[in-house]
């Protein structure tokens, strides 16, 4: 990574020192209370069915007033291209708009919902943007252009220098209006970044803002995985010599050793309720899992056996673990009930099916099948069934993660060339590619919902 | 009395030794060149390790009971050959194929003539498998080897491991015959 690079880690460095500062100064104040209330009642996208058709939704540049017009379309630009990311909708392109959007209004009454319906809006975001000395205020109103009802609207005091972050929270409000479950834009991507011979684990936005370095070693780390509370993050380094497992604060930066056994300490995976941690070690000779607690002492045998077990991926009910193993003679993808201990062989296509992650519901276990000696991401029920697939044999697609939200899961994929981070919508269309970095980007840990 | 005073003398050679070793640059290894070593032998008294392509001091020469002229040329020849010789495997597999056999059989004759030397094992895959199934294969597939030599007669105390998966490719290229390279236990020496 370049200049580029560095500018960004340093702009991500300056945000985090006033994230605290930030959450409490931010003051966030329902515009007019029953229109939110009606919001609630009424669901616009049902997301439990399996096909429907994205909403056309026009989301023109804020009003802006006091200085700085560069924020007020760049708001604007973050809220399109989240609404976009999502799955959910058409977004409009703003060329076609017949409004000017420094002169039309924001208020219910000054809405022309003619001119709306007219390039094919069924929803539209109407924002204003103020700034004076370093603060900035905003507002937004979601409007349904066909009953031209206030669907939901919203305000906030916050620092210029956050106005990203206040649009991605923008969008989120809008999903959860129309939907009934809260956005996912403020939740961030750990991944690895190689570069040259050495590979570091990197923290980024959804849309790749705000690029964080958590390792800086020059050796090879690899596997990041978030806590549940999104504060720490463990990973594998070569750093001591054998591959180890490491903890990492997100915020601080400080980290420790936490399993460094003889051989292999690699795959971490913590429990749903945090405080513990599945981990694959080769401490008896073989590879099998663990339980380790976070100072990396050993809890529990999870699965062991005479072949390779490895990458252990909880439910989220933390009552099952899927896993690797090649005891079939080849690695497949299991699923144990680690109360009863019964074990259910869930992959038969293919030779060669690994990284499972559960879906944060439960409901799917996506996964990573090479046939023809390409890697594809596939989703499949707990139970084996209803097998499909996400990616279609463009590149190589590898280690898949949720979205906090079950919507979207991310890979890695060659598609483009050098390996990238991408999300696919997982219940409709949609594919993007999530970096534009040098290098090659793998292994996307997706971090859980900001409870900042 | 005296035999305990040449030990201290022997013991000053050897930290000498390490330390001048400490100080000398490391050679690159190609492809290697930003990592730390591998793993190294921690337990007491492991030292004087050798640096790829460094030279051997008088001192290590004595450890090794390597004296005349001829003995060390033959030693550091074979040295050469034994790090040289790697073993291959299938693609997905950790089974030792008879070729690699053959090749274990040398090594552990060098090993037996050469009593001092320890050895680490490295386990190496090919890009196509995940990474993390690929570490636990890399690991594997030192086992393998390390269970052979064992098997063999060579002490597990001289033997370490280390899986790199995938991470540490020989062959850079994208095709059958990097691949092929890339599947492979390496071996590399320390005394």
């Amino acid at each position: 990574m370049g200049k580029g690079t560095d500018e960004a880690v340093r702009r991500a460095g300056a945000m985090r020192a006033c994230w605290r500062l930030f959450v409490f100064f931010w003051g966030v104040t329902c515009l007019m209370a029953p229109s939110t209330a009606w919001g609630a009642e009424r669901v616009y996208i049902d997301i439990t069915q399996p096909g429907f058709v994205k909403l056309p939704i026009a989301v023109p540049d804020f009003k802006m007033q006091g200085e700085d017009a560069g924020a007020a379309r760049q708001m604007a630009a973050v809220i399109r291209d989240d609404l976009d990311l999502s799955g959910y909708f058409k977004v409009l392109d703003p060329a076609g708009f017949l409004e000017s959007p420094n002169q039309m209004g924001v208020l219910p009454s000054e809405i022309r919902f003619e001119s709306w319906k007219a390039v094919g809006a069924e929803f539209l975001v109407r924002g204003q943007y103020e700034a004076r000395g370093g603060g900035l205020s905003a507002e937004f109103r979601l409007f349904d252009v066909v009953s031209q009802k206030m669907v939901v609207g919203k305000a906030y005091d916050a620092r210029v220098a956050d106005a990203r972050a206040v649009a991605h929270r923008i969008a989120n409000e809008i999903i959860a209006a129309l939907t009934g479950e809260a956005g996912i834009f403020d939740t961030r991507i750990a991944f690895v970044q190689a570069e040259g011979d050495a590979k570091e684990i990197y923290v980024m936005d959804l849309d790749g803002q705000n690029l964080t370095a958590i390792t800086r070693d020059r050796s090879t780390a690899l596997s990041p995985a978030w806590s549940p509370d999104g504060t720490q993050l463990a990973y594998v380094s070569y750093v001591e010599g054998q591959p180890k497992i490491f903890i990492a604060n997100v915020l601080s930066g400080a980290r420790r050793a936490v399993a460094g056994y003889s051989g292999i300490n690699i795959t971490p995976a913590w429990h749903p309720a945090g405080g513990r941690l599945a981990v694959t070690l080769s401490k008896d000779g073989n590879p099998d899992i663990f339980l380790v607690d976070s100072q990396g002492s050993v809890l529990k045998t999870l699965v062991s056996g005479w072949s390779i077990e490895v990458s252990p991926a909880w439910s989220p009910d933390g009552s099952k673990i899927a896993y690797v193993s090649n005891e079939s003679g080849s690695p497949q993808i299991y699923v144990l009930n680690l109360a009863g201990g019964n074990k259910l062989r869930l992959t038969y296509e293919g030779k060669y099916n690994t990284s499972p992650a559960w879906s944060p519901k439960g409901d799917w276990i996506a996964f990573s099948s090479m046939t023809g000696g390409r890697h594809n991401i596939f989703i499949v029920r707990p139970d084996g069934s209803g097998l499909r697939a996400l990616t279609h044999g463009e590149g190589d697609n590898e280690s898949p993660t949720w979205s906090p939200d079950g919507r979207l899961v991310a890979f890695s994929s060659t598609r483009e060339g050098a390996s990238a981070i991408w999300a696919a919508v997982v219940n409709g269309e949609g594919i993007r590619r999530l970096t534009r970095l040098g290098g090659a980007q793998s292994q996307p840990s997706w971090s859980p919902r900001s409870n900042r | 009395m005296i035999h305990r005073v040449t030990a201290a003398v022997v013991w000053c050679c050897v930290l000498l030794t390490l330390t001048a070793m400490a100080g000398c640059s490391k050679k690159a290894v190609p492809g290697q060149a930003a990592y730390p070593s591998a793993a190294t032998p921690a337990g007491p008294g492991a030292g004087g390790r050798y640096t790829p392509g460094g030279p051997i001091d008088e001192a290590t020469w004595q450890k090794l009971g390597l004296r005349t002229e001829e003995e060390r040329q033959r030693f550091l020849k074979e040295m050469d050959q034994f790090q040289n010789d790697d073993i291959y495997f299938e693609f997905d597999a950790y089974v030792l194929m008879d070729e690699a056999k053959a090749i274990l059989d040398r090594k552990v004759d060098f090993l037996r003539r050469y009593p001092k030397v320890s050895v680490t094992i490295e386990g190496h895959c090919d890009e196509r498998g995940t990474n993390d199934y690929n570490l636990a294969l890399g690991e594997r597939r030192a086992n393998a080897a390390w269970q052979y030599l064992v098997n063999s007669g060579i002490e597990p105390s001289r033997l370490n491991m280390i899986s790199y998966g995938e991470e540490r490719p020989v062959a850079l290229g994208h095709d059958e015959a990097s691949w092929a390279k890339n599947r492979r236990a390496h071996f590399v020496v320390q005394f």
